[in-house]
Order: structure tokens, then C-alpha cells, then sequence
């Protein structure tokens, strides 16, 4: 690429920067569209994650949650607390016997059971969003992502990255070449925590502790790789063809098999690899998830990103608007989704950070999508292919050792 | 005995938990229910954090003006709770002097400082107790729940606790809030306190809160103190220590509050356990609102009663 067809590469980028907005603006909440009526919905899946589901949809407007669903009369109660209103039942089959005019309906359930839990929601006709990983195994994941294709209604899969403002602001500097020749990828998940939950009895603590059976769960990369890895799949428009994996149990020696720490690495095409890894035992920097150029570093953490310039990177006019921060010996352009517009209102530094969770994005994306018949920010295929890769990551975390992804496992027919 | 921690609200959560064969005697199920309370004081952080931009507080503080904010039960009972504050208190408890905060910590100038005091008042906060919801009555008013938040997340994360069997715990939010569940394993209360050396009294709490406000604690980038007098728009000069017990940990921050405030307890201050100190190490006078009527506070024997 030559100096001038970069230099227009940036100025473009910039251009999308400026007239980057969220719909509806992003300071915001979402609302849909006046001319529909009230929608109303149902979450599947009152644990941490389906109530967090639960509090962000209160936030849009012309969202009504009618009825919510969880096997455990605790969390069934917690997720009634969240709403107003809401109907709670034990199955969803007797949700989607009972509330006929359900239009949509969220699956949080236990990563295993998001197979069936969907299904069942697709049979009746219901437009659904399912929480990442898509499924467990490879089979589950091509035989949801097929349902979901001949349903013909919208099916989303849980990938916040797709629909975070920052990480659509950062992905078209990145898709522009503002870090030109990508050289080193680099992720990593950080949380200091046993993933223990208590129960009330024996079989309720089994039942709740399901991530720690490796009969029924991918372990860390499942819960939180599949996540990361989607980012990657997203900004490369590419997939792993090889990945190795190790992975022990360092801190919470607990009796688990499940490891508590891992690390992998996945090869793309152009031999570029990946390095991710993850640990419960410690905290240092939480998640993030860094794509190094031979111009410059992005640098994505869910409710910020950072733009790192090498120091022979050109230097473009919009820099003048730019917040920064330090880190370190670095400093990072903070990347504002809406940034020309703010620092037009002279509101540049209200801007840094999401002014919602990630989370919300991604739930208000569906939304809209259900409400306006639109397409999703992340389809059943792409949670498929981002459930394959953790798929085949855990089992070379098991073994060890490398495993070759067979692009076939990205074909859902 | 477990120690964890977690860091929410910009101050540093920690939770004491004893064993007990409820909880299963073991460290392990003791650790994974110390942490599913801590996971409750995180979710407080992301709902209540004036600190950041993505919390519900800040939700609130965008939408509120523009309709009414469909809350959750949780999120009633915190407002319900400073309502019911800010009405006893004669205004002494508002939460929401956040725009005047903001001024004295951007070191406003006259008109900024002038402007963020029309903005005060919880009056403008309409609370519908029936539909559950909050809204603003004008413009520009802005909430910052500093002052009752940490005290609430403690009470949830207690409430999570006891679901798991713990019986005896003690709980604190950056060392000023502090939620006691039963007490210590050799003896009948957990001892807190309240200041450093001689001459403090100590706190001995069983299943109740205590919570200190001070305006020694943190101090505004123009130099004044972080409390606010909402009536007169002003940071409060008094510059004592005051100490609340009360069953609940969110109504004993938001009270050490107003009554720091009042200077005097005053109304429905006038029933609650309080201590007050003052003197450069609050170690020369302590007064107690309700001497001898309840033995939560230990009277120092170095200080004359």
C-alpha cells in the first residue's frame, strides 16, 4: 500500500469514525420503534447471566418481559425481583404453552442445555437469542445453527463484540489498515474466582456447578474463549485452521478436573497466531483482547479501546480531538464511538467508556432486528463457527497438544 | 476463617467469614459463598457506581428527566430508602447534590457552582411507590448515591450469605460501612474501632450495621470536604466523627450522613444509636446519643462520660 492509498485509507476511517452513531444515539437508552406496539419477551435462565439480561432490557423502552423461567425456585424468585410484572415458570415448555404472545425469547440457560432450551423456542416460532458458547459439541452446534436458519425468524447468538460501539468504531480503523500489517494477536480472560457456587442441597450444588464438569462443560474456554474468539473471526473475517492448548489447575485445588488456568494457541491463515489465555487465580488486567501492527496496536478491554501509534505511524488530522491516556511507557488513543460529534459539543472526555454494558448492545441489536425484521449483529452460523473453534480448543487443552480445525466444522450443512 | 476481597465503588470490599457447619465446615463451600456475596457487591458496583459511565445510577441520571425509570425491586428499596431518609432528615440526607459535587470537583468557577446549586434538591425526584418507578421533575438534577450505596450492597450480600448458610460474618465497604452477621467464633460480637489509637471507643456489633461519616475521609479537588450540606448548598463544616448502629447497613451510612450534616441529632436522628467524636483524633470527647441503652458502642474508659 502506498503512503497516498493510506493516507486515504485513514482519512476514510476518520470519516466513519465522525459519522460513526449508534441508532438510536448512543448516551441514549434504545428505544423501538413507536409506530410498534410494546413487545413482550421471555428470559430463559435466571442465574448471574439472565438477570443481567434481565436488568439491561429494563432499560428499552417498549420492552415488556412477561415471563421468566428457571428449574430453581431461588433464582426463579431473584429473576422475578428484576422485572415488574413477570410471570415465572419452572420449564420453558410451560412458558411457551402459556404466554402465546412471546415474540422473543433470551436462553441463559447452562451452556449444554442451550441446544434443546433453543429448539424448543424455535418450534414455537419464536425469534431467539442464545448466550455464547452456541452449544457443547460439535453436532448440537450445526443442528441448532440449521434450525435457526429454516425457522426464518431472527436467531441471535450472544457475541457482545458485534454490536459494542467501541469494537465497531475500533474493527473499521482496523479494517482500513490504521495498524497496517498485523503481526501478533493476543487475548486473555482474568478473574480471580473459585467458579464455585453454593447450593442449598447435594444435588442443587451439582446442578449449579455445572461448569465444573467436564462431562457437560468446555471449561473456560467455552464460557469465556468462544467470546474472545468471535472478536478475532469478526475483525479477520478468518478462522483458526490449527489450535494447541494446555491447561492445569493452579490455585483452586479443590478436587476438579476442570482446569483453572489455560492456554492456547490458534493459528490463522497468513500463519498468524493467536495467544489466549485464561486463570481463576488471578486478576492483572482483566479481559482484553490486543492486535498488533507493524503501524500501531488496538488495544479492546468490552467497555474501552485503545489505538497505540508506532512513532513512524503518520499522524492524521482528527488526532487533534483525541483524548489519550497513559499507560505506562505507552499512550493510547482512547476510541470514542461518536468522537467528532462530542468534541464538536465539547463533550469529548463524557464520551470515554461505554455509557452501557456491552451487554445492552447486543440485546438492543436483537431487538431491533425482531421488531424492524432486520438481521442480527451475530447469526446461529457465526455462533457455531466461534462454538467449533472452543470446541476443538478444549479438546486440545485436554490432549495437550495441537488439533487441526477442518473448515467443514464451519459449514452448518 | 476465609478472608476475600474485591474492589467496587471505588473503595476496597472485604468480608471476614467464619466457619460453621450450616455452611458446611469446609473451606471450600465457604469460599464459593464468600464470593457469590462479593459477586453481589460487583453487581452493586455496575448499578450504583457514580464513577462510572455505563452504571444504572448513570441510566437513571440520563433518562430520569425525560421519563419515568421502570426499576426492580432491589433498585426500589434503595430509592424507597432515601426518600424515607431525606424526608426524616429534614433534607439533611439528599443524594442529590451529585451536580455540586461535580462543581467543587472540576474546581467550578461562580456561575458553574451557582448553576449546580439550582440543580440540588430531591424534590425534583418523584419516587411512584405504586408503579415502582423514578423520575426527574426537571431537568438537570443528577443522583450520587455515595452515601447510602455501600451500605446497601453490604445488605445483599449478607442476604446471600445467610442463603448459603453463613451465620457469622463481618462485612465492610472501604473500612466506613460494616455489616456484622452473628459474630466471631470465640466470642458473642465482632469489636470494631471506630479510629486508631487510644481512647476510641469500640463498636460491638451482633447482627447489625455501623457506618461513619467523617469529612476527613476524602477531600474535593478545591480543597473542601466531600459531605455536602444540601440545605444550604455548602460542604458541611462539621468537623466531628460521627457513628451509626442500626439493623440496617444502608439506613446507618445514609444517617451517619445526615446527622454529620445537622451537627446535632435532631428528629428522627434522635432515636438511633449514635456516637459522635470530635478533637483532632476524636479521642478527647465522644458523646453518646443513647448512653447505656444499648451496648453497642464500649465506652472508652480514657474519656469522661
Amino acid at each position: 500500500m502506498t503512503p497516498v492509498d493510506r493516507r486515504n485509507l485513514l482519512v476514510h476511517g476518520a470519516s466513519t469514525a465522525a459519522a460513526f452513531a449508534l441508532a438510536p444515539e448512543i448516551l441514549r437508552a434504545a428505544s423501538l420503534e413507536r409506530t410498534n406496539a410494546p413487545i413482550d419477551v421471555a428470559v430463559i435462565g435466571c442465574g448471574r447471566q439472565g438477570r443481567a439480561i434481565l436488568g439491561e432490557l429494563a432499560k428499552i423502552e417498549g420492552v415488556r418481559v412477561a415471563g421468566v423461567v428457571d428449574v430453581l425456585d431461588s433464582r426463579l424468585k431473584s429473576g422475578q425481583r428484576r422485572v415488574q410484572g413477570a410471570e415465572g415458570f419452572a420449564s420453558a415448555k410451560e412458558l411457551l404453552d402459556k404466554l402465546k404472545n412471546v415474540s422473543a425469547v433470551f436462553v441463559a440457560t447452562p451452556s449444554h442445555t442451550h441446544k434443546d432450551v433453543a429448539l424448543e423456542c424455535l418450534d414455537a416460532g419464536k425469534a431467539v437469542y442464545c448466550e455464547a458458547p452456541l452449544a457443547t459439541t460439535l453436532d448440537d452446534a450445526r443442528v441448532l445453527a440449521r434450525a435457526a436458519r429454516k425457522s426464518g425468524k431472527p436467531f441471535a447468538t450472544g457475541m457482545y463484540g458485534r454490536s459494542n460501539p467501541i469494537y465497531g468504531l475500533a474493527r473499521s480503523f482496523f479494517r482500513s489498515g490504521s495498524i497496517r500489517d498485523v503481526a501478533t494477536l493476543r487475548a486473555q480472560y482474568h478473574k480471580k474466582n473459585s467458579w464455585r457456587t453454593p447450593g442449598s442441597n447435594p444435588d442443587e450444588e451439582a446442578a449449579l456447578n455445572w461448569a465444573l464438569d467436564p462431562k457437560l462443560s468446555l471449561g473456560l474456554v467455552g464460557e469465556f474463549g468462544a467470546q474472545q474468539f468471535d472478536v478475532f473471526h469478526w475483525f479477520l473475517g478468518a478462522y483458526p485452521t490449527a489450535v494447541r492448548g494446555f491447561g492445569s489447575v493452579q490455585l483452586h485445588k479443590d478436587g476438579r478436573v476442570v482446569p483453572d488456568t489455560v492456554v492456547c494457541e490458534l493459528t490463522f491463515p497468513d500463519d498468524r497466531r493467536l495467544l489466549w489465555e485464561a486463570t481463576l487465580a488471578n486478576s492483572f488486567e482483566s479481559q482484553y483482547e490486543l492486535f498488533c501492527g507493524s503501524m500501531g496496536a488496538i488495544k479492546l478491554a468490552w467497555t474501552a479501546g485503545w489505538l497505540f501509534k508506532e512513532a513512524d505511524a503518520p499522524t492524521q488530522g482528527w488526532e487533534v480531538y483525541a483524548n489519550r491516556q497513559q499507560f505506562h511507557d505507552e499512550q493510547g488513543i482512547t476510541l470514542i464511538a461518536d468522537a467528532t460529534k462530542l468534541a464538536a459539543q465539547n463533550k469529548l472526555k463524557e464520551g470515554i467508556g461505554l455509557p452501557n454494558p456491552p451487554l445492552y448492545y447486543a440485546l438492543a441489536d436483537f431487538l431491533k432486528a425482531v421488531t424492524e425484521n432486520g438481521t442480527v449483529a451475530c447469526s446461529a452460523d457465526e455462533g457455531m463457527r466461534a462454538a467449533a473453534v472452543a470446541i476443538l480448543a478444549n479438546q486440545a487443552i485436554q490432549l495437550g497438544a495441537s488439533v487441526a480445525i477442518d473448515p467443514a466444522v464451519f459449514k452448518s450443512e | 476463617m476465609q478472608v476475600l476481597a474485591t474492589e467496587a465503588m471505588a473503595t476496597r470490599f472485604e468480608l471476614v467469614l467464619a466457619a460453621n457447619d450450616e455452611a458446611g465446615g469446609d473451606e471450600t463451600r465457604l469460599r464459593a459463598a464468600g464470593e457469590a456475596a462479593l459477586a453481589i457487591v460487583e453487581e452493586c458496583e455496575r448499578e450504583w457506581s457514580a464513577f462510572r459511565a455505563d452504571s444504572f445510577l448513570a441510566h437513571v441520571n440520563r433518562e430520569a428527566a425525560r421519563r419515568a425509570v421502570p426499576l426492580s425491586e432491589d433498585q426500589f428499596e434503595l430509592f424507597a430508602a432515601c426518600d424515607d431518609v431525606w424526608r426524616a432528615s429534614d433534607g439533611a440526607f439528599d443524594p442529590s447534590v451529585a451536580p455540586l459535587l461535580g462543581a467543587f470537583d472540576r474546581r467550578g468557577g461562580e456561575l458553574d457552582v451557582a448553576r449546580a446549586r439550582e440543580r440540588v434538591g430531591w424534590k425534583s425526584v418523584e419516587l411512584d411507590r405504586e408503579r415502582r418507578t423514578l423520575r426527574f421533575t426537571r431537568e438537570g438534577v443528577a443522583l450520587d448515591l455515595g452515601a447510602i450505596a455501600k451500605g446497601h450492597a453490604l445488605e445483599l450480600a449478607a442476604i446471600e450469605l445467610r442463603a448459603a448458610g453463613v451465620a457469622n460474618a463481618l462485612l465492610h465497604g472501604g473500612t466506613s460501612s460494616v455489616l456484622a452477621l452473628g459474630g466471631p467464633p470465640d466470642t458473642d460480637a465482632w469489636r470494631v474501632a471506630l479510629e486508631g489509637g487510644d481512647g476510641a471507643p469500640v463498636v460491638e456489633l451482633r447482627d447489625a450495621a455501623l457506618s461513619v461519616s467523617a469529612q476527613h475521609g476524602r477531600t474535593l479537588a478545591d480543597g473542601s470536604g466531600h459531605v455536602l450540606d444540601p440545605r444550604a448548598k455548602i460542604s458541611t463544616p462539621n468537623k466531628a466523627l460521627v457513628a451509626v448502629v442500626h439493623r440496617s447497613a444502608r439506613l446507618a451510612e445514609a444517617w451517619s450522613t445526615a446527622i454529620l450534616v445537622q451537627r446535632e441529632p435532631s428528629g428522627a436522628a434522635r432515636e438511633l444509636d449514635v456516637a459522635i467524636g470530635s478533637g483532632p483524633r476524636f479521642a478527647r470527647a465522644w458523646r453518646f446519643t443513647r448512653p447505656r441503652s444499648n451496648s453497642s458502642f464500649a465506652r472508652p474508659s480514657t474519656v469522661p462520660a
